[in-house]
């Protein structure tokens, strides 16, 4: 087991390099150059070189790739070109409230898929497969925009249970008010894929040997299936949630646009607009190596979810 | 088990997100509470469509920011709230400046007794505003570490201030304790500014709300988070700042004594406002709640709900809550929300670039010979700015005529342009210039080349409708033309280096003065703001002129005879000038939309509900 982490862990490098590459071709070709920006109405060529020698954009390409390197190996990505702030200072704070709305959201996700997928599954064919099929293939086919342009207008403007937007000083106003309606734009969006997907996860096992051998030993259908169904249909399940953590880290830019949370993902947005290079660049490198880390970690999990899985 | 835990945590949220109704305006905390009969403290909530910056004032360059920075610090003079076009008055300075020495020499004397808002920089002591303050104040924005957007307002201005930045670039340090000759302070609350040439209207920058007063300990303590620590003389603090999301300012506690005493014109809502705020001590909103909220939709349905107080930014949503004349919707007007129109002080117009050549390729749209003007003009008369404001605008905008826009001052209401809308015109104009119409349908140079015009935007949905306008007009005078797109940052460098060849741009007003938009025209200002890289002997030699002269008839003359030359010489079509509808909630008192400040709350009040 040691052995597979290590090597996994070299192979982060390459995969990191090559992720560093791309990023830092993409900004200095197809991205502008900042300096025009940030320079205001009005700016002569000294002024311009001046905020170029300023944000180092002057140096050489190597020398610039150099210290977006050495910036990955310190964890220090300096500070905003636009505002000045500590990027560290942005992920402290702008982590907290994508995660308050993610989190829930991936957690109440999973679960009611799960729930939903095993109903359809175990009933295969019948009316409750063909009307959850239904309203997934319906509810997969809408736009996550409009999933928050109406929810936002039913729920919270013209029934008034939750707030149009906005964001408060402590955790529990936040998840229990601002992000719930949220939440729930976020959960009906994911509902439906989620479901068809899990539900080919558990049709692969429903109809597997042991589980007719389970049945034959006449283990009651609760057990059958919340027991071995579900524990053979995790290891897919698994590897999807895990995919999807890393982009926890990127937040969800819609929903905090529509929303006003001041969460990772409207602060990237921002950081695009603006030709902010140091937020990019380190978003970019934290959302790749959690990628690396998490589908590592689905690989452990699944040794431990099912103990046939050999890692080599 | 698991079914049942989940609809149990699903309506533990529902419910907790129910619990707290955003209710409507009874839970504004902000006005006299009419149900317990105390008068709590009046909150004004307001949002901004776009994330603030930060509020150094030397290093920022957008609206929002300057809006916190100019409830927080204080420039020497300022406008009357009321007044149009906008009317020059002191601030924290006894009196306007004593101009002397040709309208070289400024001096302005200073209250005494106004004090910074406490804060750690001081130790625990007061700290009196002086002179001094505004000579570091306005050093700094030529200090080259702040990379200031706004330095352009005193470069090559000041006696000396232009020598310390220089050697500051050379030496990567800039020396404040440095005595510039141009920046003095004879005494303790005097400031004698002079400057390197004669400018009548340099009042305007001393009111530019970007150039009030720092304190040199608060800066140098919080180094290179100036951004997040604002300390000012201004009405308000900064009292809460999540950035990018929420910043909660507060009354001023040491905020010197000032009385509202605006001058209402001839507008009977002019005169209402008086008549309710005249003599009130100000600030009289206690707090100020600015939101960052970035969709419309979402703003617009918060202010609906009355989870907002103010709203302004709704452009796109206009025929929502507007009739087809700019009123308001009955529906809405009959709930007692007020609208506030007015135009904003800027023009859009869509510039020719007249350089000869572009790069190493010819422009043929560039150069003063008669058949390059005629293609230009063809080119703007083929544009049909009405449709650009039908369209585009929704109807939001008005047809500008002149390079100055209505509320500044050498605005003129009554010049009309001399290039209509008339693509059959056009025509005719390009066939009597020798562009004849190829096999393919698509007009010829004079010699016989291909005529290919380029026109740039950004990427984006709104810039698409100028391309298909664009596109639309050149078709209809068989001029082919490529729409090329790039990203804003660089269309900007490519404007700076003469490299566009035609494009739609903005000016709004910095200052309300007919300087700050003529100079777009200026051949020395080709490469920065002049984007048209626009050289005319003729109207470089009249701007000069208009320089030495302070607003009045004289300097009219001249702006008029300019735009005249620019006409002649079609470097611009100017297209139009945007209203700002701002809706307001039946509790707020005393609005009306300033052209260049953006902190009407420090005039306004709010009534119980």
């Amino acid at each position: 087991m040691l052995a597979y982490i290590i090597r996994r862990l070299l192979q982060f490098v390459p995969t990191l390099l090559g992720v560093v590459l791309l990023v830092f071709m993409l900004f200095n070709w197809i991205g502008g150059d900042p300096a025009y920006l940030l320079a205001g109405k009005m700016s002569n060529p000294e002024q311009i070189e001046n905020i170029r020698k300023q944000l180092g954009v002057d140096q050489p390409y190597i020398v610039q790739l150099g210290i977006f390197i050495t910036q990955i190996v310190t964890g220090d990505f300096g500070a905003s070109w636009a505002t000045n702030e500590k990027v560290s200072a942005i992920f402290a704070t702008r982590l907290g409230p994508s995660l308050t709305v993610l989190a829930p959201m991936l957690i109440f996700s999973t679960l009611m898929s799960m729930m939903m997928a095993m109903l359809a599954a175990y009933w295969r064919g019948s009316l409750t497969d063909r009307a959850i099929m239904i309203g997934c293939t319906v509810g997969q086919s809408i736009s996550i925009l409009v999933y928050i342009i109406v929810f936002q207008y039913v729920f919270a403007f013209q029934l008034g249970w939750f707030p149009v937007q906005g964001w408060g000083q402590d955790f529990i106003t936040n998840l229990l008010k601002f992000s719930a309606l949220p939440i729930i734009v976020g959960v009906a969006v994911s509902l439906a894929p989620d479901t068809r997907l899990f539900r080919t996860f558990f049709l692969d096992e429903i109809h597997q040997d042991y589980v007719r051998t389970a049945r034959a030993k006449g283990m009651n259908e609760a057990r059958v299936m919340g027991v071995h169904v579900l524990r053979n249909a995790a290891i897919p399940i698994v590897t999807h949630v895990m995919i999807q953590l890393p982009a926890l880290l990127a937040g969800a830019f819609l929903i905090e646009r529509f929303f006003s949370i001041p969460g990772i993902g409207r602060e990237v947005l921002l950081a695009v607009e603006r030709s902010d290079f140091p937020i990019i660049k380190a978003v970019t490198v934290y959302v790749a190596v959690a990628t690396l880390c998490f589908n590592l970690l689905a690989d452990i999990l699944y040794k431990a979810v099912d103990p046939r899985v050999q890692l080599k | 088990m698991i079914v049942r835990w989940l609809i149990g945590l699903l309506l533990a949220v529902t419910v907790a997100g129910c619990g707290e109704k955003p209710s409507p305006p009874s839970a504004t905390p902000g006005v006299p509470n009419a149900q317990n009969g105390i008068a709590s403290e009046k909150v004004l909530r307001i949002t901004f469509q776009t994330a603030e910056t930060g509020f150094d004032p030397v290093k920022v360059s957008d609206y929002y920011s300057g809006v916190v920075i100019a409830a927080i610090f204080d420039p020497l003079l300022t406008y009357d709230y009321l007044a149009r076009p906008a009317k020059l008055v002191p601030n924290v300075a006894v009196a306007l400046p004593e101009i002397t020495d040709n309208g070289r020499t400024y001096t302005l004397k200073l209250r005494r007794g106004i004090y910074f808002a406490p804060d750690a920089a001081f130790k625990g002591q007061r700290r009196e505003l002086t002179a001094a303050d505004y000579a570091y104040s306005i050093k700094r924005f030529l200090d080259p570490k702040n990379r200031s957007p706004y330095a352009f307002l005193f470069e090559g201005k000041i006696a000396g201030l232009d020598k310390l930045a220089a050697e500051a670039r050379k030496s990567g340090r800039f020396d404040y304790d440095a005595a510039v000759a141009g920046l003095e302070t004879r005494d303790r609350y005097t400031l004698r500014i002079r400057l390197n040439g004669t400018d009548f209207n340099f009042s305007h920058v001393l009111a530019f709300p970007l150039v009030g007063a720092v304190a040199r300990e608060a800066v140098e303590a919080y180094g290179d988070d100036t951004h997040a620590h604002p300390v000012g003389t201004g009405s308000y603090v900064l009292k809460r700042y999540m950035r990018s999301s929420k910043m909660v300012l507060e009354k001023n506690p040491d905020f010197r004594e000032m009385i509202w005493n605006a001058e209402p014109g001839a507008d009977p809502a002019d005169q209402k406002i008086a008549a309710r705020m005249k003599g009130k001590k100000l600030p009289l909103i206690d707090r100020v709640e600015i939101s960052v909220m970035d969709e419309a939709q979402s703003r617009w349905l918060a202010f609906q709900r009355r989870e907002t107080d103010i709203e302004y930014q709704l452009e796109e949503l206009a025929p929502k809550f507007m009739t087809a004349d700019g009123k308001l919707k009955a529906e809405y007007a009959d709930a007692g929300i007020r609208m506030d129109r007015s135009i904003d002080p800027e023009i859009i117009y869509l510039f020719f670039n007249t350089q000869e050549r572009i790069g190493d390729d010819i422009n043929p749209l560039g150069g003063f010979t008669p058949e390059k003007i005629a293609l230009r003009r063809a080119v703007a008369m083929a544009y049909s700015v009405e449709d650009q404001i039908k369209v585009i605008r929704k109807g939001q905008a008005i047809r500008a005529h002149y390079p100055i826009p209505p509320g500044v001052a050498g605005h003129e209401p009554d010049f009309r342009g001399g290039i209509p809308h008339d693509p059959r015109l056009a025509n005719a104009l390009l066939d009597k210039f020798g562009y004849v119409r190829g096999a393919d349908g698509y007009r010829r140079q004079p010699d016989g080349k291909y005529l290919f015009l380029k026109y740039y935007s950004t990427p984006t949905e709104r810039d698409r409708q100028f391309d298909e306008l664009m596109k639309r007009a050149m078709d209809s005078i068989g001029v082919r033309v490529e729409i090329r797109k790039d990203r804003f940052a660089e269309l900007i460098k490519l404007a700076n280096q003469c490299r566009l060849m035609m494009k739609h741009a903005a000016w709004i007003a910095d200052y309300p003065d007919g300087d700050n938009f003529m100079q777009l025209l200026y051949g020395a200002n080709a490469g920065q703001s002049n984007s048209a890289c626009y050289k005319s002997a003729e109207f470089d030699k009249r701007y000069e002129k208009s320089r030495q002269l302070p607003d009045g008839a004289q300097r009219n003359k001249l702006y008029r005879e300019m735009t005249r030359q620019m006409e002649v010489d079609t470097a611009w079509l100017l297209t139009d000038s945007r209203y700002r509808n701002v809706l307001l909630q039946p509790y707020i008192v005393g609005y009306k939309k300033h052209p260049v400040f953006a902190h009407e709350f420090l005039y306004m009040d709010m009534d119980p509900r």
